[in-house]
């Protein structure tokens, strides 16, 4: 029923017409950061455009500003020809531009069918609910894309992809001109996938726009018109995938440069030649709720071991199965040589493993307390014998480390919250480098972290390896991983799929492994 | 029929206790002391109604017992007056709805907790009647009593209104999209949003018809007898929490049905009866209606973790 | 922008305790002007008598809502060891010391029946204490029979309940020193820390490491132990023990807590704060019923009540309220 990839006919554009969306110098800060740095893309009513970077390239951001859901600095924004001033998610929904995001926002007490009526129906308060209407327009929405699911399950009883392709069915039901689509392939298994090309080739082939966000270059290959490249909040290029008659214009390769292409600072510490005992041994460590399948590593004292992949390859989920959050099935942790069993976050402190998490305001700090606080929270049984708090030691402690972590905050006292992104994740550090821990687990240490305090952490994360600490390092930034790591370990899938020598990576090793079909 | 697993036990729950009755104690079957034993029932039902649904859109009211008293005040004073049933029935009406739009206020758009907020004004009404009233009755004219019919007719009429209303009201919450918005707000409130639903409005327009139907009860209950007790509405709210919790109403919001919350009602209405007929002392019945309480929260607690694990 | 903003609550704290203060100090000096021997040393005992089994359950609902929580389970289970402690010493004839021991023992089972549900099954505390709410009233009631109360205990027992040392009545005693307990548990120890943080975060105490479960459970079973002390003090001070003792304490109590600046949401409050929301209230109720017109009309009790309910629902308000005015200046400036 459909073309085979590759074998595309050419997009339905009328050549000469206005494009259906256009995004001119795009910018939006957030704080600090700028996410966005004029940013301009153009979709053509019936194309696939592919958006393509690294995870914190901006493509989170853009597809926000295309929805809605945040308002750019500056820049113009263009749908159908016509200036878009002021786009709230409402105002987008009415034009016509719908998202299938990565979290399905659907209602899982309700019926499949009731979850797209809600979508779709205008919502009077006292219209008459055809339920027969309903359980037929899900019928056929779910036909449509092919998915074989009954319209009167609750959602909560479905799977991540499967909910996933209900958000689907709420788009194409929508009748939306603009289909965003956040990495829709991450959760779906091959036949559902293929279906979803076909959705996909189907809207495109009804004249709707597509921008189509995913990590899997021959996704991009199979489905896409143009692809558009970002880099560190900048569009960096827009190529199209094939001329005119079908041949391709671009190679992977091609693609990874665009994405990776700029040079490795020289601004990393240098690295320690010298490691110590091994600190960390694991052996076929699976959790099946976690999603870690048998890994295997092992990190030295004095040693920084980065693990590079894409978001949901199972890193942060490693972390939290050595963390004890969700504790291993199977296999082992040995810590120092001693096989250890870490069944919840306690024990894991108790064997000296620490791990400064990667949602920072939520996990990391808790933001109305004051840092002092916050700084010894994993310590109270040693730092606070008997129980009794000791504020003056909790405060020298507290200036010890704002200090020595160059910590920008006007006392021990300030509530976590008060603090800017970098200065918060410091804090989160402090916590646990109180601990004297002896496994020091970092993930993304530096997201959304402003330049200035980013180069701070990473000197002192090497500092703490040079003091023999082992670490952990969890980062999507590709430049950290390259100019941080001993040795980079890929993960794909919950497996550890790669291990390269640090010195002699290159981004383009790296990139490939992560990006190499499973 | 998994969908109904929590009404159709509690259902059969209820049919199992009837059967228990009908074997070892066929007396509770005589025809007018059942009767009177559920027309007793439906102020409560009526109030169950309410909470089912403040309980599907993720909140609690723990004032509507108080809201009982004041629109029984009320309406009763006003009868006392002289003034038709009608008058007195649309005052009730008009306070309660009054009550549960304050309720409706504080919780939907200043954002606090229900449970404090009706915490807070169960003590206000409760006690405002209490200064008010002084716990006096007040004697009603003749023509209030039964609609000024005969006592069979006024329980008929009674049992036949208020359980045609409950199907009208599982009906709408069915079968107009307002009823699904109840669900959609209380299943995810962010998603509704984005759905183009209005969660503030949704969540104060249920307190406000939690209020109305409190001032219907109270004008039910006070039809049935000669006289207004100002402390009528004492520990019912706790009656109707008790029914919806039984009746498989998720505290989670989002989930249960009216027809769950009227099978609750009935099977804990008829466990007071039920321990007398079986010689049991009736003291128990406190004790039992907690115990039940906290046996379908566990029941309900341990069912959404096998879900999600 | 967010340091802004914590500042503000910080302040916006202050000024509710400060208020607070403030409030307590215009009730003290109308009182004294128009309520009738108010400002007696015998009126200042009583005022501590009467508001001791309230202020007792405050104290010990404090660091329940501060981890986020809440019980509504004490003032039932007030009744229910009133009537145990006098199933003990009546009906199986035991001394009062050995009774005394085993109900405050079995109102720490009780809360720690709730804090089982609630911790291992993970059910809301509210509708779980809201089902023994029910259950522990009802205990009561059966084992009781609904009518039964137990009176003549051991005189010596009794006598605590007008004992006196330093001019200052027993109830005085106990309440300064569970005051003293909780201040110090909740101020001074690692425990309170963790309440403070569970009450803010959950997820984010479990990520460092701190044991969330066992920590969630303390508060409900001190919230337990301390009902059976209140239900004892209460069976003293009345001489009687009924079923229906502490009906509605634990509005009274929440009331106090709330009123005292401790937030409903959990994570910020002082134990500071609710002892002058219980002086607040108890001031407030026997003050009210000693002014002459209301003493004339004999409606003290719902009056104080009355008030009770009226400034709760302010206290709730007042930061939402603020918040709302607040953002309203703000909207055309930015």
């Amino acid at each position: 029923m459909n073309p085979a990839p590759g074998t595309l006919p050419t997009p339905p554009v009328s050549p000469g017409g206005p494009p259906l969306f256009r995004l001119s110098q795009v910018t939006k800060s957030f704080g600090a950061v700028r996410a966005l740095r004029n940013v301009s893309f153009e979709l053509a009513p019936g194309e696939v455009h592919a958006l393509l970077g690294e995870n914190g390239a901006g493509k989170s951001t853009l597809i926000k500003v295309i929805t809605g859901a945040h308002q750019p600095d500056g820049g113009l924004l263009e749908f159908e020809g016509r200036e878009v001033s002021h786009l709230t998610p409402t105002r987008a929904r009415q034009l016509g531009i719908a998202c299938i995001y990565q979290q399905p926002a659907l209602f899982p007490d309700l019926s499949v069918a009731e979850n797209i009526g809600l979508r779709l129906e205008p919502p009077g308060s006292f219209s008459r609910v055809n339920w027969q209407q309903r359980h037929q327009q899900a019928r056929e929405l779910l036909t449509r894309i092919g998915a074989a699911i009954d319209p009167e399950t609750e959602v909560r009883a479905l799977s991540m992809p499967e909910q996933q392709l209900v958000e689907i069915a709420c788009a194409l039901g929508s009748g939306a001109k603009l289909v965003v689509m956040d990495e829709p392939t991450a959760s779906l298994t091959r036949t559902e996938q293929e279906l979803l090309f076909g959705v996909v080739r189907d809207l495109r082939a009804s004249g709707v726009g597509v921008i189509y966000i995913s990590h899997r270059l021959e996704e991009i290959f199979a489905l896409a018109d143009r692809v558009t490249v970002l880099r560190d909040g900048e569009s960096v290029a827009t190529r199209s995938v094939r001329d005119a008659d079908g041949t391709s214009t671009l190679t992977e390769a091609e693609l990874i440069r665009m994405m990776v292409g700029r040079e490795v600072a020289a601004i990393y510490p240098p690295r320690t030649a010298t490691f110590g005992q091994t600190v960390l041994g694991i052996d076929n460590l699976s959790c099946a709720a976690g999603g870690v399948r048998e890994v295997s590593l092992e990190v030295r004292a004095g040693e920084v071991f980065g693990l590079a992949g894409l978001v949901g390859a199972g890193r942060t989920e490693l972390a939290r199965v050595l963390f004890g959050i969700t504790p291993a099935d199977s296999g082992t942790i040995r810590l120092n040589g001693h096989t250890i069993r870490v069944g919840n976050p306690q024990e894991a402190v108790e064997h000296g493993v620490a791990y400064v998490p990667e949602d920072r305001r939520r996990h990391g700090v808790i933001l109305p307390l004051p840092i002092a606080h916050n700084m010894t929270m994993a310590i109270h049984r040693r730092f606070f014998p008997g129980t009794w708090l000791r504020f003056g030691r909790e405060e020298s402690l507290a200036s010890e480390f704002i200090q020595k972590l160059g910590i920008k905050a006007y006392g021990p006292a300030a509530p976590g919250g008060s603090l800017s992104g970098g200065n918060q994740q410091k804090v989160s550090l402090a916590r646990w480098l109180a601990t004297e821990p002896r496994l020091l687990i970092l993930d993304e240490p530096t997201q959304g972290v402003d330049v200035g305090a980013k180069s701070e952490i990473h000197k002192i994360i090497r500092d703490l390896a040079a003091e023999g600490l082992a670490v952990l390092m969890i980062s999507s930034d590709l430049p950290e991983v390259l100019g941080m790591s001993d040795r980079i370990g890929i993960m794909q899938g919950g497996r550890l799929v790669h291990v390269l020598d640090g010195a002699t990576a290159t981004a383009d090793a790296v990139m490939t492994a992560a990006l190499a079909a499973a | 029929m998994n969908r109904y697993f929590r009404e159709l036990s509690v259902t059969g729950a209820l049919v199992l206790l009837l059967a228990v009755l009908a074997i070892w104690a066929p007396h509770f079957y005589q025809p007018q002391p059942l009767l009177s034993r559920f027309t007793a029932q439906t102020p409560a039902l009526i109030l169950t109604i309410g909470m089912t649904l403040v309980m599907i859109v993720r909140q609690i009211d723990i004032s509507v017992g108080a809201q009982f008293g004041v629109c029984a005040v009320v309406a009763g004073l006003i009868s006392a007056s002289g003034a038709p049933l009608i008058v007195a029935l649309a005052a009730a009406l008009a306070a309660g709805a009054i009550m549960g739009a304050l309720n409706g206020v504080l919780i939907a758009w200043m954002g606090l907790p229900s449970i404090v907020v009706s915490l807070a004004t169960m003590v206000t009404w409760a006690e405002l009647l209490r200064l008010f009233q002084q716990g006096k009755f007040i004697n009603l004219p003749a023509n209030v009593q039964w609609f000024g019919l005969s006592q069979s007719a006024g329980q008929q009429g009674l049992i036949f209104g208020s359980v045609l209303l409950l199907a009208g009201v599982s009906w709408l919450l069915k079968n107009r999209s307002g009823g699904r918005h109840i669900y959609a707000v209380g299943s995810d409130a962010e998603a509704a949003r984005l759905a183009g639903i209005n969660p503030k409005l949704t969540t104060f327009t249920v307190f406000v018809i939690m209020g109305t139907l409190a001032g219907l009860a109270a004008v039910l209950n006070m039809v049935q007898s000669p006289q207004v007790d100002p402390k009528c509405g004492v520990a019912l709210e706790l009656r109707a929490i008790a029914a919806a919790v039984v009746g498989g109403v998720a505290v989670s919001g989002g989930r249960g049905r009216l027809w769950g919350s009227f099978a609750g009602l009935l099977l804990l209405a008829t466990i007071n009866p039920a321990l007398t007929f079986l010689h049991v002392e009736a003291y128990w019945e406190k004790a039992i209606q907690g115990l039940v309480i906290l046996l379908a929260v566990i029941a309900d607690g341990l069912r959404s973790r096998r879900q999600t694990s | 922008m967010s340091s802004q903003n914590s500042r503000s609550i910080k302040s916006l704290l202050l000024r509710h305790e400060v208020l607070l203060v403030l409030v307590l100090v215009l009730e003290i000096f109308y009182f004294l002007n128009n309520a009738r021997n108010f400002g007696t040393p015998d009126n200042l005992s009583n005022i501590v008598r009467h508001s001791a089994e309230i202020g007792l359950l405050a104290l010990a609902m404090m660091p329940v809502i501060l981890t986020g929580g809440i019980d509504l389970s004490v003032g039932s289970l007030l009744g229910l060891c009133a009537v145990l402690f006098g199933v003990m010493t009546h009906d199986w004839h035991w001394a009062t010391l050995p009774a005394a021991f085993v109900t405050i023992l079995l109102g720490g089972l009780a809360g720690a029946f709730n804090a089982t549900l609630i911790t291992a099954l993970r059910l809301p505390p509210l509708i779980v204490t809201l089902g023994t709410y029910s259950l522990f009233r009802g205990l009561a009631e059966a084992i009781t029979q609904g009518t039964k109360t137990y009176r003549s205990f051991d005189p010596g027992f009794l006598g605590l309940g007008e004992f006196r040392f330093l001019g200052l009545p027993l109830q005085g005693w106990v309440l300064g020193f569970a005051a003293l307990f909780f201040g110090i548990l909740v101020h001074l120890t690692v425990f309170g820390r963790s309440f403070r943080a569970i009450g803010y975060s959950p997820e984010g105490t479990r990520y460092a490491g701190i044991p969330v479960l066992r920590r969630t459970a303390m508060p409900y079973i001190l919230a337990g132990l301390t009902a059976a002390v209140a239900a004892l003090l209460f069976t003293a001070r009345l001489q009687q023990a009924r079923a229906d003792a502490g009906t509605g304490y634990e509005l009274a109590a929440i009331t106090a807590v709330v009123l005292g600046g401790t937030s409903i949401f959990g994570g910020s409050g002082t134990v500071y704060g609710t002892l002058t929301g219980i002086a607040a209230i108890a001031i407030l109720s026997n003050g009210i019923s000693r002014v002459p017109a209301v003493l004339k009309a004999g409606i003290g009790g719902e009056l104080a009540s009355l008030l009770t309910g009226a400034l709760l629902l302010l206290a709730l308000a007042a930061p939402a309220l603020v918040r709302l005015l607040q953002s309203a200046r703000k909207q055309p400036t930015t």
